[in-house]
């Protein structure tokens, strides 16, 4: 598939198919439904980050006017625990509580005021427990406390079960990759090195926090909608918990959600579900949970903080020859996509760098903390972090360029990684170029004043689609010729109903607005494993094409009757359908509907122009033992980075002056989206997690949960528009839709240690820690001076 | 319980409001002109911008009675029915728009801030944008966007 042709829509720049409707404020997100007689909902949270639940007394909070239903966790309300991949979670703490903020009751009332006033007068007894925070303490063999005594008997997923290591009781998966002969390795080593680096907790922090609204039907069904990502992982969290059938719930997600970035559990919507199902008599009352800013940045999922162990051993020219890693995600009370997400930041260093000998130990480890796992990049930015920094020390330590070492080493087409898996469609090398080229690798700048001292780094990155995966897609053609996905991707703002459209439109050559995308509805849109993973263009694409083939099947079968000729002499454009070389033999979709005598339309067979297909990729689990997979990914994204930046050694600021990037992204299309991925990535989450963000917690109880506090770059910590760039590689996936496979996952997973290459350029430090803060860097500085004298 | 009075988008309103709500649950809750998103309730991250007698105010810090008698301008009021406001054009055709949680906001603020400073430099408009928040876009083709649309109104 050559991802240089030229196509109508594919590859174009589209404009975005959402963007009238959200630049004129006409876009609902779940946050802005209102519906008659909704009740509003308030959660009763621990103050302790491990307790048990003595009593719950609620009846001051039940007899307040304007009251309508009080939860607590019980048998009744939360008879199962649910779970990504371990079923560890009840919607509301059951006896015991794990982490500051974690919920034991919930209200829904006539107004937030008096939903919060009652849950004020929830009086709750407990009985304070050791917690444990730091993540060696967690992982050991007798850590200061065990989250979950009777771990082995929770309920798994099957198709990737979590894996648990008998004698560390906090772990809640263990995942390893054993290439090579790593002793033999290190012993032909010239050079070996080791080290930690580690990542602070961060935030996704998602323009619109959380939100839930739930009712109970006429017909008795429970509806509810959701910021979710992942419409039928929300719905089984749904109704395995609550032992309903899974055709009773219906799970909705509206066109536009504010932001996900891998961070939507569904904490806001499974509270509301809870209060819907336990009003009492009728009207059954829509409830709405909307998390305020304190409690979306207080109680939802983190970036984890990491801490990776790498040792790596080289030959003096240069040749990476063994690899050892550890890493441990800090994970929280639950495990919730930690559970994956510590099990695939093993992605990254095993494709990044063509190795012989590869050892890997990736461990996801309870504490008492709110759940922390998916974030964009999904483990992988926080293992390259350190991947990435150790590079940086080996090129110094050989004298050799940073780009020079990483062009050396890195991954290449037909190589093998650390599964043993022959990669394909890799821009490592592009990528490197082009980043280089842009940051003008190798020119040095100086500014006007000696205490402000410039320097440059690069970096390169990877990032894995998830396997197995499955997505499905129903293409229905009206009368009209309008055509209409129906698809369980989520509009998150990365733009997928754009690309969808643009791809029916390339499908049915019609133009964008005589397609329709639908939202995700479990009652009309099929399985989709979920909006992340950056996997929908790839998946979701292919089944689109799938099921446009089978959609146009029904309609040249319909046609060639009409036209007197075989259906594969038939093509479609403009809403009409004709003869192959001859298009003056047409015949309009709409002539093919026979309008009935009291009105419509219709069809004499089949009822519909419907075509339904799944995409579905099972790939090969890795090997328990050595990690060994043939295809443990269904594609990879590779990604260069470099900044540039000034030290204020005065005052320890760092400011970003350039920085670049190029992905590869298969295809662009439309590169306008793609850009808007790249830019996102690097500028407001690349800057802000190296050297802005940080969770500070004391006692598990968070500092900083609101934006006087918690800072993310504003359009100022961005460099100015002249000193940004980007580059789209296009290195095409012989089974990707035209050559395609994704980019939003793989935008950040090297801008940290870009940034910090580029601090130890300019003065001589390295940084093992991100957030690189002005105090870290004045007292580094401070410390290097003491040593000098 | 007051009695509020104010205009809206050139409309005379006048509603019974406890003093205590802030303009943007009146915008949002009472009138349900959703356009007007709630994004921290501590005026730190714009997504409640609006316009108040001609200067960008954050909703979610002023009570709907300080609005009395003024003159408020929502998103919904910007575009007509024929055509969008220029800035509205510019963030759509420059693709400065992701998620769109932020977006009314930074159309405001931008609104705002052109009517004052018609012709500015890129970095006069990120000190506009500074009290604006987005996680989406890095704010790169939202500074684009006001840029082009300052272009433009100046032709």
């Amino acid at each position: 598939m050559d991802s240089r042709e030229e196509y109508k829509y594919i590859g174009k720049r589209e404009e975005n198919v959402n963007a009238v409707a959200k630049a004129t404020g006409r876009a609902q997100f779940c946050s802005d439904i209102q519906m008659t007689g909704m009740l509003h909902a308030k959660v009763k949270r621990s103050p302790y980050p491990h307790a048990k639940i003595l009593s719950i007394d609620t009846s001051k909070a039940e007899s307040l006017p304007g009251v309508k239903v009080v939860i607590v966790g019980d048998e009744k309300t939360c008879p199962e625990r649910f779970g990504a991949g371990v079923a560890d979670e009840y919607v509301l703490a059951r006896d015991k509580v794990l982490f500051v903020g974690d919920p034991v009751a919930a209200v829904a009332a006539e107004t937030e005021e008096i939903a919060q006033e009652a849950v004020d007068l929830i009086e709750v007894e407990y009985e304070e427990l050791t917690p444990v925070f730091d993540g060696d303490e967690a992982l050991s063999e007798h850590p200061p406390a065990i989250l979950h005594e009777d771990l082995k008997n929770y309920k798994t997923l099957r198709s990737v079960p979590p894996r648990y290591v008998g004698e560390r009781p906090n772990v809640f998966n263990y995942f390893r990759i054993r290439k090579g002969d790593l002793e033999k390795g290190f012993e032909n080593a010239d050079l070996v090195f080791e080290n930690r680096f580690e990542t602070a907790m961060i935030h996704h922090v998602q323009m619109e926090p959380h939100c839930g609204v739930a009712m109970v039907d006429d017909g008795g069904r429970l509806v509810v909608w959701g910021t979710s990502s992942k419409p039928y992982g929300m719905h089984r969290d749904i109704h395995e918990s609550r032992n309903l059938p899974s055709s009773s719930v219906r799970v909705i997600i509206p066109a536009h959600v504010g932001g996900s970035f891998g961070g939507r559990e569904p904490k806001a919507e499974q509270i509301a579900a809870s209060l819907a199902l336990a009003q009492k008599g009728y009207p059954k009352r829509p409830v709405m949970m909307w998390l305020t800013r304190e409690e979306h940045l207080s109680t939802t999922t983190t970036r984890a903080h990491y801490l990776v162990d790498i040792k790596t051993g080289v030959k003096k020219d240069g040749t990476i020859i063994a690899n050892k890693l550890r890493l441990v995600l800090v994970g929280g009370a639950y495990a919730g996509t930690g559970y994956l997400t510590a099990r695939n930041a093993s992605f990254g260093p095993a494709a990044n760098y063509k190795t012989e000998n590869f050892s890997l130990d990736a461990y996801g480890v309870y504490t008492n903390q709110r759940m922390a796992g998916a974030y964009r990049g999904f483990g992988n930015a926080e293992a390259l972090w350190g991947m990435e920094c150790q590079m940086d020390v080996i090129a110094e330590a050989l004298k050799m360029d940073p780009l020079e070492f990483r062009l050396k080493n890195c991954m290449d087409e037909d190589e093998f990684n650390a599964f043993g898996e022959k990669m394909h469609s890799v821009g490592a090398v592009e990528c490197l170029k082009a980043a280089a080229e842009m940051i003008e690798w190798g020119k040095k700048t100086e500014s006007k004043e000696p205490h402000l001292k410039r320097g440059k780094g690069i970096s390169l990155g990877n990032k894995y689609s998830i396997i197995p995966t499955a997505s499905g897609a129903i293409v229905k053609v009206h009368p009209d010729g309008m055509v209409e996905l129906r698809t369980s991707t989520v509009e998150i703002g990365q733009g997928s109903s754009t690309i969808f459209s643009q791809m029916l439109a390339e499908e049915f050559q019609v133009p964008v607005s005589k397609v329709r995308v639908l939202n995700p509805d479990t009652d009309i849109t099929p399985f989709d494993l979920g909006t992340s993973s950056s996997r929908s263009t790839f998946n979701m694409g292919n089944a689109i094409r799938k099921a446009c083939l089978d959609a146009k099947k029904q309609l040249f079968h319909l046609a060639a009757t009409e036209l007197k000729v075989d259906p594969d002499d038939l093509e479609t454009a403009d809403c009409k359908v004709f003869v192959k070389g001859s298009p003056e033999r047409s015949i309009e979709i709409k002539d093919l509907f026979i309008p009935m005598v009291i009105g419509g339309y219709t069809l004499k067979e089949g009822a519909e122009i419907i075509g339904k297909a799944t995409y579905y990729l099972p790939g090969v689990m890795p090997d328990p033992d050595t990690g060994h997979s043939e295809r443990p990914a269904s594609f990879y994204m590779f990604v260069s980075q470099a900044a540039e930046v000034e030290v204020d050694t005065e005052t320890g600021q760092i400011r970003v002056l350039k920085i670049v990037t190029a992905n590869d992204c298969g295809k662009a299309i439309n590169p306008t989206l793609v850009e808007g991925q790249q830019e996102g990535g690097v500028l407001s989450m690349g800057i802000g997690s190296t050297l802005m963000e940080e969770v500070i917690v004391d006692n598990g109880v968070m500092l900083n949960p609101q934006f006087a506090d918690y800072k993310i770059p504003t359009t100022l910590e961005c460099p100015s528009c002249d000193n940004y760039k980007s580059a789209i590689i296009e290195t095409a996936h012989r089974e990707g839709p035209w050559g395609a496979k994704g980019v939003g996952e793989g935008t950040m997973v090297c801008s940290s240690p870009a940034i910090a290459a580029a601090i130890y350029d300019a003065i001589g430090i390295r940084f093992h820690e991100i957030p690189i803060t002005p105090e870290k860097v004045l007292k580094a500085l401070k410390d290097k001076e003491a040593t000098q004298k | 319980m007051e009695t509020l009075r104010l205009k809206i988008n050139g409309e005379s309103v006048e509603a019974q409001i406890d003093p205590g709500m802030t303009l943007q649950e009146f915008l949002h809750g009472k009138l349900g002109m959703t356009g007007t998103k709630l994004g921290c309730g501590i005026g730190m991250c714009g997504c409640c911008t609006v316009i108040v007698d001609g200067k960008a105010a954050k909703s979610c810090i002023m009570l709907a009675v300080q609005a009395s008698g003024k003159s408020v301008e929502t998103i919904e009021g910007l575009a007509d029915e024929q055509s969008l406001d220029p800035v509205q054009e510019a963030f759509v055709h420059n693709g400065a728009i992701q998620c769109g949680f932020c977006s009314p906001g930074q159309i405001m603020a931008s609104r705002a801030f052109l009517n004052e400073c018609p012709n500015p430099t890129e970095d006069e408009v990120r000190h506009a944008l500074s009290g604006n928040l987005c996680r989406c876009t890095g704010y790169h083709k939202i500074v684009q966007a006001v840029l082009k649309a300052s272009q433009i109104q100046e032709q």
